[in-house]
């Protein structure tokens, strides 16, 4: 804990007050207040290797000793607010989850652009859009036609 | 880059469409067939179709009746083959649409039970044919014994594909199978349409070799008939090569068995 | 968990014996028990089963199959796998097994169709035969022993089928047959999983036959059904196989079309992909099909037929067997009129505003207009036509619906002015379809069976087929797909014929069962009745009418046409039209409008907008014949009913339902609410339209007929049907009709 307090005062020594709060706010770290996962990530931080940065900014951490074998890996998002895992892209989800050792960046070494699609977070539920609406649903912007016949129309009309 | 691309593509689709055509459909087909026209249908050309009108001449006519007058007058179907023979000697050696037509009403059936018998049987040529029909032996005899050469040399000579008629009009050649002359193999037999129905002659030539077909073809541009049989010189008929080597002398009698000792 | 197992099977014959205790009546209780209790020797002792006998072979004959021994000594004893059976003598072995409720396989042969015997996928084994015996093409003997599930017969079969796969292409993904193809089903018994053919497969060119025919002749295994079948059951012989060998294929040879009337059904028959339908092609999969057996209006016979529906679409039409009426046959305007039902169609009741432009209303807005309008003429303006789809319910209830308005004029399109409506053998085909195979000399007066009525022709054709049958026909030129006398083409000749002088008049008399078949054309004729006096003079002369034989038929045109006479729908309509006010046109469109007055208030109640509409002043939308239970009675007089096999559209309701909502907003409510309560009024007027799938036998012509006034004109008899395609307003909205009439029909 010692640490952490010498830490921080060495941080605002370096950067002086104003940038020290803003890069607290930028950090989150005034989310932990409210964020209690966040608050545990960061108290895991402490200590930890950062493994990398993917392109959206989301940091992946690594401590070896003085953890759980099989929680050694985590991810601190890039989002603060609603973060969840369908934000971690594809090369790092493997390393993540312990399927491979490689990190997402060696993957993106070792793999050839094959695939075009950029990744895109799961928004179900993060708005109207997102809402799965049926083919005959009135919401639905392609919304299927049901009629089966066609009707008269008479000529003069 | 993409000129030369797009240039060879249009070759490619040229290619293609070229096989796609329907005027030289019989050559792009007997590529992979054997028989002697290996389409079955018809398609309509100046020459053929059901259009150009076709009837048996007047001696030929005497002839359809004396044909008719072999079976039984309510099955006269049965006369189809007899008669689409006579059409086709008729018509040098081919049979249009209309000849066929020409039968059915002869026989009273429906045109397509004609053209079922007419495409069946593989003498029936439904592609205009030479004169001089040319028809290689390809069974296993006469393909041991080189018939394939014997083909070679023939469309080399003339200049044409098999089943394709010469410019002149006078050959053409196709593929028979077996026709039974094994012992000479290999063998071609000449269709020759030249003098119409009356003076038509199927003649087979055996013991072929390169050589000699060509001098055949080239006996008959002449209008010469060549000696048919076998043409090897030291062959009489189907007897081996210089003379007899077995059956020197009259055979013996079987032994007679002794029928009183019984 | 592995100790709670072991616990439980420790327990077991305790914990059974406390169950069976519980219950007086023990159910077995299965118990999962490893195999090394299965292995000793005293349970599997117990749990040996009894020695089963051999199941007892299903021995009701395959598909209903009826024997019909004409003398018991006809009969003859066989065997098949062992079980005796006893059929008629002549029969094949195919057909003895089924008799003995054995199903062959089979591809070529076809009970209705002459016997080909090239599939060879029916061999069966038969004692004493060297070789397994083509069971479609070899007779039965007395005694034969014929064995169908042997080694040696399913080795056979698996042979074949090897062989049919050989040049079969891979595609049944794509294929519109997968799921109903005989090749299909039959290659899960016989198929091997892999071929030893290893050479390229054949291909073939596919051909054209037309808008309604689809072919992909690579896939055909030359069974030549549809050849026998075009051949032998529609009369048009285009189809043949050409070419040897690997080479063979079906074709026409030249580019020909098959302009038969019947030809849809050789989709029915292949019995692989290679002829599928065209409209259908790619649309569904036959599983995900619901079928609603049903009837077909589009002619006067009834054809049995299945609707094929998937949700709220009917995909396609099939034929039903019925073995008195279509057999198992139906007409292409039968079977892809279908479309017809998706288009035109009227979904909402409209009325005519002053501007003359139809506006969508509600049902009570368009029915209050209408009855209010009916209150304001006089009872006599009041006409009502019933159209040629209407069912008998329908009819009722506008009759009944006008009748209290006060006025009679009630009629039936199709039904011309003057008509003997009083005896139903005067309207009916009296010997019955079925019975027409009977007859020995046909007379056909003034109708075209091939355009009128299809399945009426092919029974014709079968009956000339089958006992050379004599065909005379009076009327306008026409082809017939038989042989056929022409007599002549109008009145005159028939007089020639009912006074002796005309030499069919020797052909008549000589003939044992001659049928006169008069067509619904000539109703529309002023004379009518003169002329049906002739033919009577005629059917009396040629005892047409035995104790045991009625020949003088009528064939009608319109599904609607006998049962509105049933129910007397009869009105001169050239005296009633003139004169109407109020003109009521329930699916009415080929009435003639010209002479109606240009005042009258028109209601059209139908299901498509097509002649009828554009007349009117006010639409109400009904359901049409695939969306509605109705009553129909076909020419025989043999009524049948219709399912209904999907949900109607839009805000269209039933025709009898229209006119009883109308009734009470006109304050004449008719007395009843459902469809029970109005066949049990079409029980007090017409008791047979009740009797479904029965024919009331009429061989006695009661000569009652009132004097008739008109005198026979000469002029000659007209077509009644001008397009076979195209004759109401289902078949005129059906685009598949369209391009038929464009293509096939004759110009």
């Amino acid at each position: 804990m010692a640490s952490v307090v010498r830490g921080v005062f060495k941080a605002m020594r370096e950067k002086g007050l104003g940038n020290f709060i803003k890069e607290i706010r930028d950090e989150g770290y005034l989310k932990c207040l409210s964020d209690g996962n966040l608050l545990q990530t960061k108290i895991h931080n402490i200590g930890a290797t950062l493994v990398g940065v993917d392109k959206f900014g989301n940091k992946y951490y690594e401590k070896l000793q003085d953890t759980q074998y099989g929680r050694h890996r985590w991810v601190e998002y890039a989002e603060k607010g609603r973060y969840n895992a369908s934000q971690v892209p594809p090369e790092w989800h493997g390393w993540l989850h312990h399927i491979t050792d490689h990190t997402g960046d060696e993957l993106l070494m070792l793999k050839p652009k094959r695939y075009g699609a950029e990744h895109r977070e799961n928004l179900s539920g993060e708005g109207e859009q997102y809402i799965y609406h049926s083919k005959g649903h009135a919401l639905n912007p392609g919304r299927r036609d049901w009629t089966r016949y066609q009707p008269w129309q008479s000529k003069d009309n | 880059m993409l000129p030369a691309v797009a240039r060879g593509a249009a070759k490619r689709l040229l290619g293609i469409r070229a096989l796609l055509r329907p005027s030289p459909p019989i050559a792009a087909a007997s590529a992979s067939r054997s028989f002697s026209t290996a389409l079955n249908y018809h398609i309509d050309s100046p020459d053929n179709n059901p259009d150009v009108p076709w009837e048996f001449s007047e001696a030929n006519k005497e002839k359809v009746k004396e044909i008719l007058s072999h079976y039984p007058s309510n099955y006269k179907q049965s006369a189809v083959i007899p008669l689409l023979d006579l059409a086709q000697q008729q018509h040098g050696g081919w049979l249009p649409v209309a000849a066929m037509n020409a039968v059915a009403k002869v026989i009273e059936v429906a045109p397509i039970r004609v053209y079922e018998v007419a495409t069946f049987y593989t003498m029936f040529n439904r592609t205009k044919v030479g004169k001089y029909h040319l028809l290689v032996c390809g069974t296993t005899p006469c393909m041991i014994r080189g018939s394939r050469e014997i083909e070679e040399a023939l469309l080399k000579h003339l200049g044409v594909k098999r089943n394709e008629v010469t410019k002149d009009g006078l050959f053409s050649v196709g593929e028979m199978e077996c026709m039974g002359c094994c012992v000479n193999a290999p063998m071609i037999t000449v269709a020759d349409y030249s003098k119409g129905s009356e003076g038509y002659t199927y003649n087979y030539y055996e013991d072929v070799t390169p050589k000699r077909v060509v001098e055949i073809v080239e006996m008959l541009r002449r209008g010469e008939t060549p000696p048919v049989g076998t043409q090897n010189p030291d062959r009489i008929r189907s007897g081996p090569a210089g003379g007899n080597t077995t059956l020197l002398r009259e055979p013996k009698p079987p032994p007679c068995r002794d029928l009183d000792a019984c | 968990m592995g100790f709670v197992l072991r616990a439980l099977r420790r327990s077991k014959p305790f914990l059974q014996s406390q169950l069976s205790r519980r219950s007086p009546n023990p159910t077995p209780l299965r118990w999962i028990s490893s195999t090394s209790a299965l292995s000793k020797p005293e349970s599997s002792a117990a749990a040996e089963p009894e020695p089963v006998p051999a199941p007892e072979r299903p021995r009701t004959p395959v598909g209903g199959a009826r024997l019909h021994f004409a003398s018991p000594a006809e009969a003859i004893e066989v065997f098949v796998d062992g079980y005796p059976v006893k059929i008629p003598k002549g029969m094949t072995v195919l057909q003895a097994c089924e008799a003995a409720g054995v199903d062959i396989p089979r591809f070529c042969y076809h009970s209705r169709l002459s016997i080909a015997g090239n599939c060879r996928m029916c061999l069966v084994e038969v004692e004493k035969s060297p070789k397994p015996v083509a069971s479609c093409a070899m007779p039965a003997l007395p005694g034969m022993k014929i064995k169908t599930d042997t080694p040696v017969a399913k080795k056979a079969r698996e042979g074949v089928m090897e062989f049919l796969l050989m040049n079969h292409p891979l595609d049944c993904p794509i294929c519109d047959q997968g799921g109903e193809c005989d090749l299909q089903d039959q290659s899960m018994a016989f198929g091997a999983d892999r071929g030893r053919f290893t050479e390229t497969k054949r291909s073939v060119v596919d051909k054209n036959l037309g808008p309604l025919v689809k072919t992909v002749m690579t896939r055909c295994i030359q069974c030549t059904r549809c050849v026998r079948f075009a051949t032998e059951i529609a009369g048009v012989q285009d189809l043949g196989m050409l070419g040897r060998g690997s080479g063979e294929e079906i074709g026409t040879y030249v580019e020909k079309l098959m302009t038969s009337e019947l030809s849809g059904n050789v989709i029915d028959i292949c019995p692989v992909g290679a002829l599928t339908s065209k409209p259908f092609a790619f649309k569904a999969r036959n599983w995900e099909l619901k079928g609603t057996e049903s009837i077909d209006i589009t002619d006067a016979v009834g054809s049995n037929i299945r609707i094929d529906s998937r949700g709220p679409e009917v995909m396609r039409i099939l034929p039903r067997l019925n073995e008195d009426i279509n057999e198992e046959w139906i007409s292409d305007k039968t079977r892809f009129c279908y479309d017809g039902l998706k288009r035109q169609r009227l979904n909402d009741p409209m009325i005519r505003g002053p501007d003359g432009r139809f506006k969508a209303v509600t049902w009570r807005d368009a029915l209050a207009v209408v009855a209010e309008v009916a209150h304001q003429v006089k009872p006599e303006e009041i006409v009502g036509i019933a159209g040629q789809l209407s069912d008998a319910e329908s009819m009722i209830a506008l009759k009944d619906f006008l009748n209290k308005m006060g006025s009679n004029n009630v009629l039936c399109e199709g039904n011309g002015p003057s008509l003997l409506a009083d005896l139903r053998p005067n309207y009916l085909l009296n010997s019955n379809i079925a019975g027409l195979e009977k007859a020995d000399v046909f007379l056909l007066i003034g109708t075209q069976p091939r355009v009128e009525a299809p399945m009426v022709n092919a029974r014709i054709r079968k009956t000339v087929r089958a006992t050379q049958a004599k065909v005379a026909y009076i009327g306008p030129t026409t082809d017939f797909n038989y042989n056929y006398d022409h007599l002549g083409s109008g009145p005159h000749t028939l007089l020639e014929i009912a006074e002796g002088r005309h030499p069919f008049c020797s052909t008549l008399l000589s003939a044992k069962h001659p049928a006169i078949i008069v067509g619904a054309g000539l109703f529309q004729r002023q004379d009518f009745l003169a002329l049906f006096s002739a033919i009577e003079a005629i059917a009396k002369f040629g005892k047409v009418i035995k104790p045991d034989w009625n020949g003088l038929n009528l064939l009608l045109l319109n599904a609607a046409q006998s049962a509105a006479l049933d129910l007397g729908l009869v009105s001169n309509h050239n005296e009633s039209i003139p004169s109407a006010k109020f003109l009521y046109l329930m699916g009415a469109d080929d009435i003639n409008l010209e002479k109606l007055p240009d005042d009258a208030f028109v209601v059209y109640q139908g299901h498509h907008g097509d002649k009828g509409v554009y007349r009117a002043n006010v639409i109400l939308p009904s359901a049409a014949f695939s969306e509605k239970e109705g009553t129909y009675e076909n020419t025989e007089g043999c009524s049948q009913w219709t399912v209904p096999a999907v949900p109607t559209v839009g805000d269209a309701r039933d025709d009898w339902k229209i006119v009883r909502a109308l009734s009470e907003v006109a304050g004449v409510c008719l007395p009843y609410d459902n469809i029970g309560a109005v066949r049990a009024r079409i029980r007090m007027v017409a008791p047979n339209l009740l009797s479904v799938d029965e024919r009331e036998s009429s061989t006695v012509s009661v000569e009652m007929k009132p004097p008739f006034a008109e005198k026979l004109s000469l002029a000659p008899f007209r077509k009644a049907v001008d397009n076979f395609y195209m004759t109401d307003s289902i078949t005129r909205a059906s685009k598949i009709m369209a391009q038929c009439s464009a293509t096939l029909s004759k110009k």
